[in-house]
């Protein structure tokens, strides 16, 4: 709810302010017939988004879901896997429809370092760079490769595909450090690209398999499905899950997070307690 | 069995985990010292992040210590006045050793300063013990007495105290000073310091070799529990999971340690320790001298 809030305010009011400067303007400046047809154009407009909706829900190009709307992470946590299927209205394959997803997860800060030789003899850490907002886990699976779907500008506006993602980054500006968070991401296996196709049953119905690794990052994750027809996104559908820590797992990361003290002192007094107690069994026996 | 560490964010197997707690815990037990300068350089082997073990590795040098601290304090062995003294200056060192951490940590060379610390102490160390074993094993056959302790510059000092277990009259600045340098050492090395201390205790305090393990013992176990404290606190880095799974086979390793360091003679098992700890310090230096498989690491931003 909070998360949603900040992000949906300042969209609407900045549609509002602009239509009503806009109207306003057209009216004071223009003559009284034109300021008519101004209003009526708008009138049309506002049918049209209204309507649109209810078309779309005749026809229904696309229809998506999830298998799982939470992946829990307990103490016996060893990665996950998400599917993701759906159908279309038109046959998917070769010639007809393509379908593309993309799973984006919470994104965080990330420092990239490169070592250096220092005095000629150890290698050290060297010039950083710093990334503002990089997604903690990608992926991208489609009928075909994102870059034989669509042209190459719609797929860099939309960040399908690794090499489109928008990594910004202040500090060391060497490209090297942009291609090596794509190395290290993809190693951990965070970052997927056409790790598995999409894979289409009876023409219609399509399905794929992501996994989600043990190290993914918990929060809010969001799923895209598009459909691509000629080279243009027709539809899409967007979903969304949450990765959370449940149990045990959960209990030590809150604990930790927010009373680290009494976790201090909880560490201690039970590391002590494990000592005295192997002590007292291992003497008796 | 995999089991996910809620701190360090990763899935490990557990019974990798117990089974490095058992031998670093056996040859704890063997040695007597706590094994925190072999653990968290395995821990770090193994990929837990080095911030999660140095923190988890003390905590884990706190509860292997403890049972071994209740048998020395039971046969009185343990200079409470001295381990007092130590600990004033491990307190103050440790809160040091913590800051100089975060601010590693913030520029980025934890891993690095995390290496040379170990390279740097533990080879000294480690090459300060095996000469001293091999000549006291080369006396022992020749058999010429030593004087129980030489007087030089420190025993000049002011504030002078007497401990009476130690059977000394010294001034408490250089016990102290030894407390602060291993608080620092043991903050950013996740050790409980004991393998120096115990031959600081011996070769510059000149105290008595039957009460030095376990006055040692006592200046570590509390040390422990204040970096334990000072990293869950400032750093949040400590992973309660992993310790525990550590200690379960390392109290029961330290038991069959000590039982078996019973049967070897104090100089060939210091002879034995110092080789130990001169191995590690070498593959560290090898990790720091070799090229790097991949030059680029990342981490979070902090």
């Amino acid at each position: 709810m909070s998360l949603r809030r900040p992000a949906g305010l300042p969209c609407r009011s900045a549609a509002g302010s602009s239509c009503r400067s806009a109207v306003g303007l057209s009216c004071r400046s223009a003559a009284g017939l034109s300021c008519r047809s101004a209003a009526g154009l708008l009138a049309l407009l506002a049918l049209l988004v209204l309507a649109a909706p209810r078309a779309l829900a005749q026809e229904v190009p696309l229809v998506a879901a999830l298998s799982q709307t939470a992946v829990e992470v307990s103490t016996g946590f060893t990665g996950a896997a998400l599917m993701v299927f759906g159908s279309t209205e038109a046959p998917i394959g070769p010639g007809g429809d393509e379908i593309l997803v993309v799973v984006r997860g919470p994104t965080r800060p990330l420092v990239v370092r490169r070592k250096v030789k220092a005095l000629g003899l150890i290698w050290v850490n060297g010039p950083a760079a710093r990334f503002a907002q990089v997604p903690g886990f990608y992926a991208i699976a489609g009928t075909r490769p994102a870059w034989q779907l669509l042209p190459e500008e719609v797929r860099q506006q939309n960040g399908l595909g690794l090499d489109a993602l928008p990594l910004v980054s202040t500090g060391a500006r060497a490209p090297g450090f942009r291609a090596a968070v794509l190395e290290l991401e993809t190693a951990s296996g965070l970052w997927l690209e056409d790790a598995a196709p999409v894979e289409i049953g009876g023409s219609r119905l399509f399905h794929v398999q992501l996994p989600l690794p043990a190290a993914v990052p918990t929060g809010e994750y969001r799923v895209e499905v598009l459909l691509v027809r000629s080279r243009r996104i027709v539809a899409r559908e967007e979903m969304g899950f949450r990765v959370d820590r449940v149990g045990t797992a959960d209990r030590i990361a809150t604990i930790a997070d927010t009373r680290p003290l009494v976790y201090g002192v909880l560490c201690v007094l039970l590391a002590a307690l494990a000592g005295w107690v192997g002590s007292i069994l291992f003497r008796r026996s | 069995m995999q089991v996910y560490l809620p701190i360090a964010e990763m899935s490990v197997d557990a019974l990798l985990l117990v089974g490095i707690g058992f031998a670093v815990g056996w040859l704890s037990g063997l040695f007597g010292v706590g094994g925190g300068f072999l653990l968290t350089p395995v821990l770090i082997l193994i990929g837990i992040p080095s911030p999660v073990a140095v923190a988890s590795g003390a905590n884990q040098t706190l509860g292997a210590s403890v049972s071994g601290l209740i048998a020395q304090w039971r046969r009185g062995n343990v200079d409470a006045r001295m381990g007092t003294v130590l600990l004033a200056g491990g307190f103050a060192g440790s809160v040091a050793g913590v800051q100089l951490f975060a601010l590693l940590r913030r520029i980025g060379q934890v891993d690095l300063a995390v290496s040379l610390f170990y390279v740097v102490v533990l080879g000294t160390v480690g090459a300060l013990m095996v000469m001293e074993s091999v000549r006291a094993i080369l006396r022992r056959r020749t058999a010429t007495r030593r004087k129980l302790h030489e007087h030089f510059w420190m025993h000049g000092l002011p504030l002078k105290i007497r401990f009476r277990k130690s059977r000394l009259y010294i001034s408490v600045i250089p016990p102290a000073l030894i407390g602060f340098g291993i608080g620092v050492l043991s903050a950013v090395m996740g050790v409980g310091g004991g393998f120096m201390l115990v031959p600081a205790m011996i070769y510059l305090l000149g105290m008595p070799t039957g009460v030095v393990i376990g006055t040692s013992l006592f200046q570590v176990v509390f040390v422990a529990a204040n970096v334990t404290l000072l990293q869950a606190v400032q750093l949040g880095s400590v992973d309660l999971l992993l310790t525990m799974l550590l200690l379960l086979g390392g109290v029961a390793g330290a038991q069959f340690g000590a039982a078996m360091g019973t049967r070897l003679r104090g100089e060939e098992t210091r002879a034995l320790l110092g080789l130990m700890v001169l191995a590690v310090a070498i593959s560290l230096l090898w990790g720091l001298l070799r090229t790097p498989a991949n030059l680029y690491s990342s981490g979070p931003a902090l």
